[in-house]
């Protein structure tokens, strides 16, 4: 299988912290990959790495062949980032996002008005598009969101926490709509959490972070056969435990 | 295409009803502002009567005139002139004078023959800064002079107060205005009056400028940061630089349409002041008023056949601006906003929450009002060194002072400062694309030291 993103020893240190330790992970096409770990543990920071906001201190990624130092033009034409907790433009309808944001990616109203189509019908928020963005509810800011950072069929949609604050039954349609997009379409997805349940449910593959070093990454079934645990919350206290012995 | 996209966001996203509510509030204040500073002037009219007197005349009736002006409050200093002729430059130079009234000779000659005695003044203008201005003394006693002769030519002639208020001012008054070693004759008030425009006017539109300015492109860059808009920004393709540049024209025009709403609203209200301080401010400051807002002569060097029109005053005074000058100001003005834009950007970046973002513009605006409140009741030039050095070292002030330095022939000054400014703009410049294109814009914080409390329980608990 080809991969979409290959990390290569990514570090990066703030000025006192070394928040990423040569993380190094793959992911091929139409897959998800969840990066899993604690608070703090580095998870935003290499996902920012790779959507090409920080430079990394050492290490290199590359996005579809381009590398994340190399040419991040190249990259962010590749890939969609939606960080977490992020807002949009209250003032905005939601419509006029969908088409400043699809502005962004292409020159030709034509492709923009596909964009937009497309992210209807995936954010289902009909009329409510005319609306403008402050009187959406966290919900439908999400779902909005979401839409947006998948209508350009993005060759690696990096979405940080794209689930954490809504309700259950916001969070299970977020994540219908993600394994949809990997299955029916093949787009890849990196995504990060510190819900296990969730992510063993969405994700095809894990990588698991604490303190800056990516532990083991691997298959859930696989993961869990390894470490005899019944789910994948197990398996992370037990990752956990074994790296504190080391 | 992409940059068009950009701009009009940015441009939607500034001029809004918020915008225009804080441009209410800021058309406010100056009106409120304007009423002050009316009753401080009428104030120091009112109080500071005292003159210095040069009596080249000498005869029993000035003499009996001087002691009239005492007995009426006016204090009197007397000097001798005789032997300078009319070289005011050097008169008010070696007396260190800031203004005199001459009597001439003749003066009781002309009044015994029936005549209008000729009555001048020489005041020398430093700035065109109001207190500058209006601290000129010698127009109380001119006033009084002026009485004090109508009774006498009543005395004699018999005819009543009433009567004589209605012919004609009682003496021909030629004022003189020194301005950096050149003399011509005009009054201090034509001239205040022709500079008002740009000692009043101008300084609220750099204000607003500034202001306005500040704050779209501080609230444009703090407001995508909180709500982490910027970062969706910025992993999109397109160029940070284009994203920076899109946002500074953007609040570059914004400002542009802010400091024009606000000067046709601040100069309607100037006229419109002008009109309320002559119903009840002395003669002297209604002059001054009426000037303001007609630029007509006033009503005593109006008599004067021998007067200058006032531009042809302010041209051999060298106040008039050349077309050098004026490219010079607009270069000053430019390498403002590109100062304001810049420390924004820095103070934009330094934002984290909201509350930050209310405070943070503090040092800005301070670093504005202090030289625009100093441009326009004081002269900088005079003030005392270590204070001056402090009022110097803000960018601004030369923007303030820049069209007074010109009128007023401190040209090394202007340069200096404007030499000034583009250093602190390179400085800031270098700042603000480091911190642009690093991950600082995402990164810096002024929680120094202070690490983030994450929300929601770690795993391993
Ligand atoms: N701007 C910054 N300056 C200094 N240190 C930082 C900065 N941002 C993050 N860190 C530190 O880097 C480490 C990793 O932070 P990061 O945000 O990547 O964690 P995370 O896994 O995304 O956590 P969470 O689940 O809470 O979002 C933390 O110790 C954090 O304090
Ligand atoms: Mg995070």
């Amino acid at each position: 299988m080809e991969n979409v993103l290959e990390v290569k020893g990514l570090s990066k240190k703030y000025s006192k912290v070394l928040a990423v330790d040569n993380v190094s992970f793959e992911i091929g096409k139409g897959e998800i990959f969840a990066l899993i770990g604690p608070n703090g543990a580095g998870k935003t920071t290499t996902i920012r790495m790779i959507s090409t906001l920080l430079t990394p201190t050492s290490g290199d990624a590359t996005v579809a062949g381009a590398s994340i130092t190399q040419a991040p033009q190249k990259v962010r034409e590749n890939i969609t980032y939606l960080p977490d907790e992020a807002g949009a433009y209250k003032n905005m309808t939601g419509l006029a996002y969908l088409k400043f944001m699809g502005g962004l990616f292409s020159t030709d109203p034509r492709e923009i008005d596909r964009y937009i189509e497309r992210a209807k019908e995936i954010n289902q928020l009909g009329d409510r598009l005319k609306d403008k963005i402050s009187t959406y509810s966290r919900g439908m800011a999400r779902k909005l969101l979401l839409s947006r950072a998948v209508m350009t069929r993005p060759q690696l949609a990096i979405l940080d926490e794209p689930t954490s604050g809504l309700d259950v039954l916001n969070a299970i349609e977020i994540r219908k709509t993600i394994k949809k997009l990997s299955h029916e379409e093949g787009m890849s997805f990196l995504l990060s959490s510190h819900n296990m349940l969730e992510i063993e449910y969405v994700s095809d593959r894990v990588g698991i972070i604490a303190k800056g070093h990516l532990m083991v990454t691997g298959r859930i079934d696989e993961l869990k056969e390894r470490y005899n645990a019944p789910n994948l919350e197990e398996v992370f206290e037990r990752v956990v435990k074994e790296n504190e012995i080391l | 295409m992409k940059f068009f996209n950009l701009l009009r966001k940015e441009l939607k996203e500034l001029i809004n009803a918020q915008m225009i509510a804080s441009l209410a509030m800021i058309v406010v204040i100056f009106m409120v502002f304007g009423n002050v500073m009316s009753s401080t002037i009428s104030e120091a009219v009112k109080s500071e009567s005292s003159v210095t007197l040069s009596d080249c005349d000498d005869t029993e009736f000035t003499r009996s005139l001087l002691k009239k002006l005492e007995e009426n409050n006016v204090t009197v200093r007397k000097i001798d002139t005789s032997a300078d002729g009319d070289d005011y430059v050097s008169i008010l130079r070696k007396n260190d004078l800031k203004s005199i009234i001459i009597i001439p000779r003749g003066f009781t000659e002309a009044l015994d023959s029936g005549e209008k005695p000729e009555l001048i003044t020489a005041t020398e203008m430093k700035s065109a800064a109001l207190v500058d201005s209006i601290s000129d003394t010698s127009s109380g006693g001119i006033d009084k002079i002026k009485d004090i002769l109508s009774d006498e030519i009543a005395k004699r002639s018999g005819i009543t107060d009433e009567e004589l208020e209605n012919i004609d001012s009682p003496l021909t008054l030629t004022e003189n205005t020194v301005i950096s070693g050149k003399s011509a004759k005009i009054s201090t008030d034509a001239i205040i009056g022709r500079v008002m425009m740009l000692n009043e006017i101008l300084p609220v539109i750099i204000f607003v400028l500034i202001v306005m300015t500040s704050q779209s492109l501080m609230g444009a860059i703090s407001n995508e940061k909180i709500d982490k808009t910027l970062e969706t920004l910025l992993s999109a393709p397109v160029s940070r630089v284009s994203i920076l540049t899109a946002k500074m024209l953007a609040a570059t025009i914004a400002a542009i349409l802010n400091a024009v709403v606000t000067m046709v609203a601040f100069s309607a209200f100037m006229a419109k002041a002008a009109i309320d301080i002559s119903k009840d401010a002395p003669d002297a400051l209604n002059n001054a008023a009426v000037n303001a807002q007609n630029m007509i002569p006033d009503d005593v060097s109006g008599n004067l056949s021998g007067m200058l029109t006032a531009q042809g005053a302010m041209r051999e005074l060298g106040l008039s601006l050349t077309p050098a000058d004026y490219l010079l100001v607009g270069i000053e003005m430019f390498v403002t906003i590109m100062i304001c834009l810049c420390i924004s950007l820095i103070l934009g970046a330094l934002v984290t929450d909201a509350k930050q973002s209310q405070t943070i513009l503090l040092p800005l605006m301070m670093g504005v009002m202090v030289p625009y409140f100093i441009s326009i009741f004081a002269d900088v030039n005079s003030l005392p060194p270590v204070v001056r050095g402090l009022v110097y070292a803000i960018p601004f002030t030369h923007t303030f002072s820049a069209i007074p330095n010109l009128m007023f022939g401190h040209t090394g000054l202007f340069i200096g400062g404007l030499i000034y400014q583009v250093i602190f703009l390179a400085a800031c410049m270098y700042f603000a694309l480091k911190i642009f294109n690093s991950d600082k814009i995402l990164t810096m914080s002024l929680n120094f030291g202070k690490k983030k409390k994450k929300k929601g329980a770690p795993a391993e608990e």
